[in-house]
């Protein structure tokens, strides 16, 4: 069997939309039956938006191959796959969609979730670019989307390869989505049919429909290390907050804390085995899930109040989140 | 109960948004029985102008009706031997085939099925100049059990051709008891289809003797991609006969080390066309030489060649029909696929 392959495409080296369309507009429903007129609907939108999209995605030659990337500010800033980056520093040639090619240099990278920053050398240049979708949650299963890239390296003749599908999975750092890669797609985006970014190419397993991009978290939480050539190896750094509890999973659908990790927040903030948490900053915690995601949505630092129960008593309880140790990398 | 603690510290890690919709089931993908419920006013049609060519029990390729008298046109160097060949479409009818014309510019043969009539041809009426960057395009797989979509991929282009090749490296010594010895197989070439192993040793190519690397370059050059060519070799001794179908070379270049590993299978002629559309559509390589349509059930072209995970090639109609179209004619009056 095959596992997961990094389309390193390490081929050895042979929105401004105009007339906005609003999302009620561009976005047949996610799921359930499509028809023809939502087809088209996609199709129109794509058709709109690709003459703009195009010319913000380059291809970028790296030291063994050839991947992708895309323009995001006036002023130069791609973003592409950590994979591709590989080190803060490096200088690269990228090859715009009309052929000119210019340099960049990278930036920081997160490795975990395959993230990474370039800048294009030429800085008193207006760079085409096009926006980042802010709203990471709405790339949600069934969203339409565009993928662009230079598969097999750049091509003058055959132009950027687009491919239309939908986001078939999200998690907490990547979406998965129909629209198939390959070697040297790595670092090009993925858009929603506002003509935002919504993920970065980042690696296939073997299936058609398994295609995997980097989603705008890591980027977001991120942002500031990346700019200043940071390398991210593991969450701890601009990771989202950390509490240090094991939690249990007891009868019924309550949140137990199993295990308090020594001097972690939850230990400092003098929060006991067996606690049941119910709330976290007045927010109903109805799953485990629902509860981690809550507290690593927060970025370490933060001050949550919890509401826990302990034995018969209901308590409120200050923590300070902190940072996820180095122990726990996985 | 610790173990279950730690369980979900490492979990912990993995988790993804409580608010997140599941993902989705296969009926909800792109090429998902939902969405495809968006062309089903033309997926009747669209299934049953493809027909499969068979050779014994084996698929060889899709073949499009082009006449409702028989006549079919398929992927030339998927198809090489139509006379022996078989045609299965709809609910288990067969006939066999007849060769009209072969074309090895465009890749395509044109041939009929003995004593049928009433097939449902397509008409390769409308220019596919209209056919755009992002359209959604359509066609049948599986010989057409079921369809697929997916939207033009690329601009409209000429692909170049770099002739055949085996997919071998050879030792440049001459090697004792005579005969080329391989070093290296190509990733998905015909040499690793054929079962060809480094350390074998090249004794006849084409009915040639071999005693130098250079050649067996020379006669592979000279061929096309899909010609068969008989190789004869030793192994640990024993000398063994057998066929080898030639590929494109470009293509087994780019992929030696299999670098385009994930794509399902690729033809073996995937360069030389006059122009192509290159579109998205999830089809497999024996899906060759069925129509490709717009929405509205136009047939514009055919196509000729999976080339990679991301690409396939269609042949505009305009490209090959003004050719084949004259002689489908001329083979007409008077007809002669009788009832056998």
């Amino acid at each position: 069997m095959r596992r997961r392959f990094t389309i390193a495409l390490i081929i050895a080296c042979t929105g401004f939309l105009s007339g906005r369309l609003t999302a009620a507009d561009v976005l047949p429903q996610a799921t359930g039956r499509t028809s023809l007129s939502d087809l088209l609907k996609v199709q129109q939108s794509v058709q709109t938006l690709l003459p703009k999209l195009r010319t913000a995605v380059v291809a970028i030659q790296t030291h063994d191959g050839t991947a992708s990337g895309v323009i995001i500010t006036e002023d130069g800033l791609i973003l592409t796959a950590a994979h591709v980056a590989e080190k803060p520093g490096r200088e690269m040639r990228v090859i715009l969609d009309d052929g000119k090619v210019v340099k960049a240099t990278t930036l920081g990278l997160d490795k975990t979730a395959d993230a990474a920053l370039m800048q294009l050398n030429d800085n008193d240049v207006k760079w085409p670019h096009v926006k980042v979708c802010r709203e990471i949650t709405k790339a949600q299963p069934g969203v339409w989307c565009i993928a662009l890239g230079h598969p097999g390296g750049f091509d003058k003749q055959r132009g950027v390869v687009l491919r239309v599908g939908k986001i078939v999975k999200q998690t907490a750092n990547s979406l998965q989505t129909d629209c198939v890669l390959m070697g040297g797609d790595s670092g090009g985006p993925l858009f929603n049919l506002a003509g935002e970014v919504i993920g970065i190419h980042s690696q296939i397993w073997e299936d058609r429909d398994q295609n995997m991009h980097v989603s705008m978290a890591p980027f977001f939480r991120s942002w500031d290390d990346l700019k200043m050539s940071q390398i991210i190896r593991v969450w701890s750094t601009g990771s989202g907050g950390y509490l240090g509890v094991g939690l249990g999973l007891s009868d019924g659908i309550e949140i137990k804390i199993a295990l308090i990790k020594k001097s972690s927040p939850a230990s400092q903030a003098g929060m006991m085995q067996d606690d049941v948490i119910l709330a976290l900053d007045g927010e109903k915690m109805p799953s485990v899930s629902q509860f981690q995601n809550a507290v690593r949505a927060r970025p370490a630092g933060t001050q949550i109040l919890l509401q826990l129960k302990r034995g018969t008593e209901t308590l409120d309880v200050k923590a300070t989140l902190g940072s996820q140790p180095k122990e726990d990398e996985g | 109960m610790k173990l279950r603690a730690i369980l979900l510290i490492v979990l912990w890690i993995d988790t993804s948004h409580a608010e997140s919709r599941p993902p989705l089931t296969p009926g909800e993908r792109t090429n998902g029985i939902q969405t495809l419920n968006a062309v089903d006013s033309i997926a009747r049609q669209t299934k049953d102008c493809a027909a499969l060519i068979y050779l014994k029990d084996r698929v060889l390729s899709t073949a499009t009706w082009v006449g409702a008298d028989g006549y079919f046109l398929t992927k030339a160097s998927d198809a090489p031997m139509l006379e022996k060949a078989k045609i299965r479409w709809g609910d288990k009818k067969s006939a066999a085939t007849r060769e009209i014309y072969r074309s090895v510019v465009h890749d395509l043969v044109l041939g009929q099925a003995v004593g049928v009539t009433g097939v449902s041809a397509v008409t390769f009426g409308s220019k596919s100049n209209t056919v755009g960057y992002g359209q959604w395009l359509t066609s049948p797989t599986k010989g057409g059990k079921e369809v697929r979509i997916g939207v033009m991929s690329a601009q409209r282009r000429k692909i170049r051709g770099d002739g055949a090749a085996i997919g071998v490296r050879m030792d440049e010594k001459t090697t004792k008891g005579g005969g080329v010895r391989i070093v290296g197989i190509a990733e998905d070439s015909p040499a690793a289809a054929a079962g060809l192993r480094p350390e074998d040793v090249l004794i006849e190519l084409a009915g040639e003797n071999l005693s130098e690397f250079m050649r067996v370059n020379e006669i592979i050059h000279n061929r096309q991609p899909g010609e068969q060519v008989d190789v004869k070799y030793r192994r640990a001794g024993k000398i063994i006969s057998i066929q080898v179908r030639l590929a494109s070379r470009t293509k087994i270049l780019q992929n030696w080390e299999g670098e385009d590993f994930a794509n399902g299978g690729i033809s073996v002629r995937t360069d030389n066309f006059s122009q192509v559309i290159q579109h998205d559509l999830p089809l497999h390589p024996l899906d060759m030489g069925s129509p490709l349509l717009d929405l509205k059930g136009h047939a514009i072209g055919i196509n000729i060649a999976r080339v990679d995970r991301v690409t396939t090639f269609a042949l505009p109609a305009e490209v090959f029909w003004k050719e084949f179209q004259p002689i489908l004619e001329a083979d007409r009056h008077p007809p002669k696929a009788l009832k056998p």
